[in-house]
């Protein structure tokens, strides 16, 4: 950035710039057409010899000289003055490029002048013929001007060919210079009726008057035909993404091209009123609105161009604050404030953060946006916390390209989202956000009985189930976490048992009315189509209840619709579940042992959605959460969800976002859930690691979940993106493989992301959510531990499909995997944060300590003996494995 | 850091000397328009004020608020294409003022328009208008040689960093008040030969009056010239000291092209005492073309280092310059057509 910076905190240098320009382009343009009306008018009084007229034409052009010529002249100079200092670095590159043309342009306007002051002061002493010829060169003169200006207007908004040739004739002959041309001569023709009509007005001679008013009616109304055609081919030329600001109806633009559509149909309405016959006093009102009414439509046009070209001053070249696009990776590299000549502060340190956020703030925001002005920063940004801000700064031109992106490294980025939101909206700040401390609970450990004939394993499909809990708004996971079990005859060959048995599931105390805590049963018919039972999830199951039986000698319970919420008002994601497996026929007690059905309402919306948590300031989606994030879909997809929501209609997101978690189809050509909601958040998070997934999902360090708990969590630099990459490649997986169906928002969501983990996005692997994971095996090749420096990614090595999924897999033998190595993001052996062997309870029951069950020599948990080979796969039998003792919160107690 | 604050400058279309060429050309005609309205309205004034009379050189006033609007356009154009990063800047340091500009240059040629029109009707209310349009002249006037002395200093631009709502002047410039004066005087000085040209081509006027009013025009422009010698030297040694000597010596073209200047001057002050109107009126152009020379030559002094417009790049554009140069030719033209209509008799 090369200039300093005129601080207009309340007005706003574009405030100051659209009033002047508006002013002028008023009256601009009934210079040129008015040119034209005077001398036709004259032409035609002087041939019909009628006095009248050519009287109103002499009084016309004074009121026309001092309108045009000192308002119009001076506020054009104004333009040029206000601009420079506002938007120094665009006037020059203007001034640089096309000296020539605006030198060109003072030639027509200095002719323009002086055929004025001749017209005019001359009107009765020259030779009438002379005289005519003189207010053609005035007409031409003029006309001319606007040729060039438009050529110069026009360029900034469609550069077309310039852009890759830097060729003045280009630049000048633009993509729009031809229909914006057209455009503004009609423009310009009819608001030489516009002002006809204001000094017909003032005629005395009541016949004159109403003569003068069907001409001026006729000027006013005849160039419509121009202007409507030449405005669509004008729409149709300017860029995509320019219409797209227009045609988007984004929350600045609405107005103004309200304001543009109502004052087009009041011009006409009001232009057809002057050929009815209505009294003098109010033709002379109804005038002067018309004036006004033209003014608002200028400044409705004008507006809605300018907000077409943002965020640029000169399309695809230079940013609407003055920054080249070219020059943003070397300053997103050096430093905004480093290659900012005008910046007092160099770089951000820990002393300077707020002066050094009020600096970018000044340099890259007050272009545009205003301190409790028009376009309010404060306003703007008062919804949002400081990590929120931080988020909303990355995506900046990601998805709307509206504004333009932040410039500048990571320090400085958090600085300006410090300063916005603890300088100018005086909110806490990022490092206030306390730590949740879980109330420490026992972990209580059943008994193993050494002769036992069964073993019973227990687990979680996901190792981590979130809920959408607010579906009064909408909803997108409901309460239901499924569970599994296995039960295993023991003997030195174990069988897994399905015949003759049943499995009991019973929910912990504090747990079985999760009605009273969460909406989802009262909306469940709207969201999800079904009527049920409040405890009830969406396959049957209750919160206690016997298993199916399912695939490879599995029983399963589906949707069991426990929500961390317990019934004293406290909160633990860690419910845990009692597994009875009995006799079928006799009820026998065959084995038992616990596992928690671990699920979160900690889902980070409010980081950037505005609200509080829900629930006892601990966890859930507040209403204002839910609310600000249907507003955003709303402007963003032009969707009237929060309308539905507050006619009591809430929906399922995935009625449109397919989603196979939840096996919905969802709509043709629209993405699915997951894609849709790591595609566009994606563009928010960039450059982050693994706290660009606990933005979202429940595994912030200080949250109340911390989902990431198994011994992967105590691999030191192991998080989320270990497995399932950086969040721009987790996103570009999953919108290639949508891409592959043609869906047409990919492109907007993709465009500006960079992958991270390779090369290009060639390089990246379609992925289908859900049924297509990372690969264990992609680290753990040969079933090998391996060493975490030395360990390949586990993004792009995705499993073939949901057969291949670590939850959906078996040994050789008919054993799942999690059925031994525990739940997925909590393999044993984990730490849990509310009682830390929460989720090792199997391997503690059976082995004694947490670890993977069999480990060190504890075949005999199923075979009864130690075993030699290395049965259910590769590489099994190892002694140095580490593992780890009990808990001192952790118990044994017999469950009979 | 004085190096580190200077924007970067863009490249040229063509070399920069054709940019100073015709900054120096068509600055010439605004200064002498500029002149006239700034040193007519004041003239005016005392004349309204002091004699009680409404001059008919007033009658010009408003019209040549016009064309000098328009000629000042071209010499700001191409101030902003060889110096604009020292001019954004500067103008940025004084922007709430230096806007300021364009609703008081509205409401004084409005005020002049009132003058002229009401000036038999409701001369209290003109005499008014012509006061408040007058000062706020002298008000553009200072701005302009606000900004235009600011902008020669980068090394006092830091001011911008104790208030950047724009409100800041160029006091503590040492050049400011002789500069400022020396335009006022200068304006004062054109104006009353102004008067003198416009009664010289007047018709309709005895002889009697017609020679009273060149009279005393060109004694008004002699004795404003005589007090201008004295500001003009003031000026001169309150520019900083390796720019003054430039003058004296230290250059030998600057120093005979001054001595030209002050020499002429000298004898401007003798033909407009004698009544000489001819002589004074031509070599009057040569000497405002001979001070706006020496005031390039002291911006270009000033800058140099900072930032020598003969470096700036250029990446060649010939074909607009050729544009331009081919339209300034047929609007000369047309100009010329456009007077040629007004001087043929009416034919009934």
């Amino acid at each position: 950035m090369n200039y300093p910076i005129w601080e207009l905190p309340t007005i706003g240098g574009g405030t100051l710039i659209a009033i002047i320009a508006v002013l002028h382009v008023f009256i601009a343009h009934l210079a040129v057409g008015g040119g034209l009306f005077l001398v036709l008018t004259e032409m035609r009084a002087r041939k019909n010899n009628d006095q009248g007229l050519l009287g109103y034409v002499k009084s016309h052009t004074q009121f026309f000289l001092l309108l045009t010529m000192v308002f119009g002249g001076i506020t054009g100079v104004g333009i040029w003055f206000i601009i420079s200092l506002v938007q120094p670095a665009g006037t020059s590159f203007l001034i640089h490029n096309f000296v020539f043309a605006w030198a060109t342009e003072w030639v027509f306007f200095i002719g323009e002048i002086v055929a004025l002051l001749i017209y005019h002061y001359k009107f009765d002493s020259m030779d009438p013929k002379n005289h005519v010829v003189i207010g053609w060169f005035y007409f031409i003169f003029a006309w001319l001007s606007l040729f060039i200006i438009n050529g110069i207007i026009d360029f900034m908004l469609t550069p077309g060919q310039w852009a890759e040739t830097q060729n003045f004739w280009q630049g000048f002959f633009n993509p729009s210079f031809l229909p914006s041309l057209i455009f503004r001569t009609g423009i310009a023709l009819s608001f030489a009726g516009l002002f006809g009509l204001v000094t017909a007005s003032f005629r005395k001679d009541k016949k004159l008057r109403s003569r003068l008013y069907k001409l001026d009616t006729k000027w006013l109304l005849v160039p419509f035909v121009l202007i409507i055609l030449s405005a669509f081919w004008y729409l149709a030329i300017i860029p995509e993404d320019a219409s797209a600001n227009i045609m988007k109806f984004n929350p600045e633009v609405k107005p103004f091209i309200h304001l543009l559509i109502t004052a087009t149909i009041l011009i006409f309405l009001g232009g057809l009123l002057f050929l009815a016959r209505i009294p003098k006093g109010f033709q002379r009102i109804l005038v002067f609105v018309m004036v006004i009414i033209g003014l608002g439509w200028m400044a409705g046009f004008e507006y809605t161009r300018e907000i077409a070209r943002k965020p640029y001053v000169v399309y695809g070249y230079m940013y609407s604050h003055g920054v080249v696009a070219d020059s943003a990776e070397k300053i997103n590299k050096e430093g905004f404030l480093k290659t900012a000549k005008w910046s007092q502060f160099k770089e951000v340190n820990n002393e300077n953060v707020m002066q050094t956020g009020k600096e970018l703030a000044d340099m890259q925001c007050m272009a545009c946006h205003t301190l409790g002005g028009h376009n309010d920063l404060v306003s703007r940004t008062n919804h949002l916390t400081e990590r929120g801000m931080e988020a909303k700064l990355s995506g900046l031109g990601h998805i709307s390209e509206y504004m333009p992106p932040f410039l500048g490294t990571d320090k400085e980025k958090k600085a300006l989202a410090a300063y916005l939101v603890r300088g100018l909206n005086n909110k806490e700040g990022a490092s206030q956000s306390s730590e949740f401390n879980a109330e420490k609970e026992k972990t209580v450990i059943p008994e193993f009985n050494e002769d036992s004939d069964y073993v019973l394993m227990a687990w979680n499909d996901l190792g981590m189930h979130c809920i959408s809990d607010n579906s009064d708004y909408f909803s997108f996971l409901p309460p239901a976490n499924t569970l599994w079990a296995q039960l295993i005859k023991r003997g030195p060959k174990p069988t897994v048992v399905s015949e003759g048995v049943k499995i009991k599931y019973e929910v912990e105390e504090g747990y079985k009315n999760p009605g009273e805590h969460v909406n989802f049963w009262k909306n469940a018919k709207k969201t999800y189509g079904v009527d049920l039972k409040e405890g009830i999830g969406l396959a049957g199951k209750g919160l206690t209840g016997e298993m199916n039986q399912n695939t490879h000698n599995t029983f399963i319970a589906k949707f069991i619709p426990v929500t961390p919420y317990k019934d004293d008002g406290s909160y633990n994601p860690y419910p845990q579940f009692k597994i009875i497996a009995m006799d079928k026929n006799t009820g026998e007690k065959l084995a038992s042992t616990k596992v928690v059905a671990p699920n979160s309402t900690e889902m980070g919306c409010k980081n950037c959605h505005r609200g509080d948590w829900r629930v006892n300031d601990i966890s859930g989606m507040a209403d204002l959460t839910a609310e600000n994030i249907l507003k955003v879909h709303d402007r963003i997809e032009g969707t009237e969800l929060e309308r539905q929501a507050e006619n009591d209609n809430p929906v399922l997101c995935q009625q449109c976002h397919g989603d196979p978690a939840i096996g919905v189809k969802g709509k043709e050509n629209i993405l699915n859930f997951s894609t849709a909601i790591h595609g566009f958040h994606a563009n928010y998070l960039t450059g982050m690691d693994g706290d660009a997934c606990n933005m979202c999902h429940p595994n912030d360090p200080s949250g109340n979940t911390r989902c990431l708990r198994g011994r992967h969590s105590r691999l030191g630099p192991l998080d989320c993106t270990t497995c399932h990459g950086k969040i721009e490649d987790h996103a570009l997986a999953l919108l290639k493989h949508e891409e592959q169906y043609g869906k047409k928002r990919v492109a907007k969501l993709k465009n500006k992301l960079v992958p991270r983990s390779v090369k290009s996005y060639k390089d990246i692997k379609p992925r289908q959510p859900w049924l297509q994971q990372p690969d264990c095996k992609s680290c753990h090749t040969n079933f090998d531990i391996r060493n975490i420096k030395k360990a390949p990614l586990g993004f792009n090595r995705w499993v073939s499909g949901s057969s291949a999924l670590y939850r959906n897999r078996t040994d050789t033998h008919g054993v799942m995997c999690a059925a031994c190595h525990g739940s997925p993001h909590a393999v044993y052996f984990g730490k849990n944060m509310y009682s830390e062997d929460r989720d090792n309870i199997q391997p503690l029951q059976y082995m004694g300590f947490a670890g993977t069950i069999g480990v060190k020599g504890n075949c005999k948990v199923c075979h009864t003996k130690e075993m030699k080979v290395n049965g259910h796969h590769r590489n099994m039998i190892k002694k140095d494995v580490i593992v780890k003792q009990p808990g001192p919160n952790t118990v044994f107690k017999s469950e009979d | 850091m004085i190096s580190q604050i200077i924007p970067s400058a863009e490249a040229l279309p063509v070399n920069w000397w054709w940019f100073q060429v015709l900054l120096i050309v068509t600055f010439l005609l605004h200064i002498i328009l500029m002149n006239f309205i700034l040193g007519g309205s004041l003239l005016s004034l005392w004349d309204a004020f002091r004699k009680r009379t409404f001059k008919q050189d007033s009658m010009t006033i408003p019209t040549l608020i016009a064309l000098t609007i328009n000629l000042g356009v071209p010499p700001l154009l191409f101030l902003q294409v060889i110096y604009g990063n020292f001019f954004y800047t500067s103008s940025i340091i004084m922007a709430s003022l230096w806007i300021l500009i364009i609703p008081i240059l509205i409401l004084a040629y409005y005020g002049a328009y009132i003058y002229v029109f009401k000036n038999k009707k409701t001369p209290v209310f003109a005499k008014t208008t012509l006061t408040i349009t007058a000062v706020f002249l002298l008000f553009i006037a200072f701005m302009l040689v606000n900004n235009n002395t600011l902008m020669l200093r980068p090394e006092r631009w830091e001011m911008y960093f104790a208030n950047q709502s724009g409100w800041q002047l160029n006091f503590g410039e040492p050049t400011l008040w002789p500069r400022f004066l020396h335009f006022l005087t200068g304006a004062i000085a054109v104006a009353g030969l102004g008067k003198a040209i416009y009664y010289h081509f007047k018709k309709k006027i005895p002889d009697k009056d017609k020679n009273a009013e060149k009279t005393r025009g060109l004694k008004i422009f002699g004795f404003a010239t005589m007090i201008q010698v004295v500001i003009g030297i003031w000026f001169w040694l309150s520019l900083p000291e390796n720019i003054w000597k430039m003058f004296m010596g230290g250059d030998l073209f600057a120093t005979i092209w001054l001595m030209l200047g002050i020499a002429i001057a000298l004898f401007l002050i003798y033909s407009s005492t004698q009544g000489k109107f001819k002589t004074t009126t031509f070599l009057l152009v040569f000497l405002l073309l001979n001070m706006i020379i020496n005031r390039e030559m002291v911006r270009y002094a000033y800058l140099k280092d900072a930032g020598d417009p003969a470096n700036l790049n250029v990446s060649p554009e010939y074909g607009s310059l050729a544009m331009f140069l081919v339209v300034f030719l047929i609007g000369l033209g047309a100009l010329y057509y456009m007077i040629k209509l007004i001087i043929k008799p009416k034919q009934t």
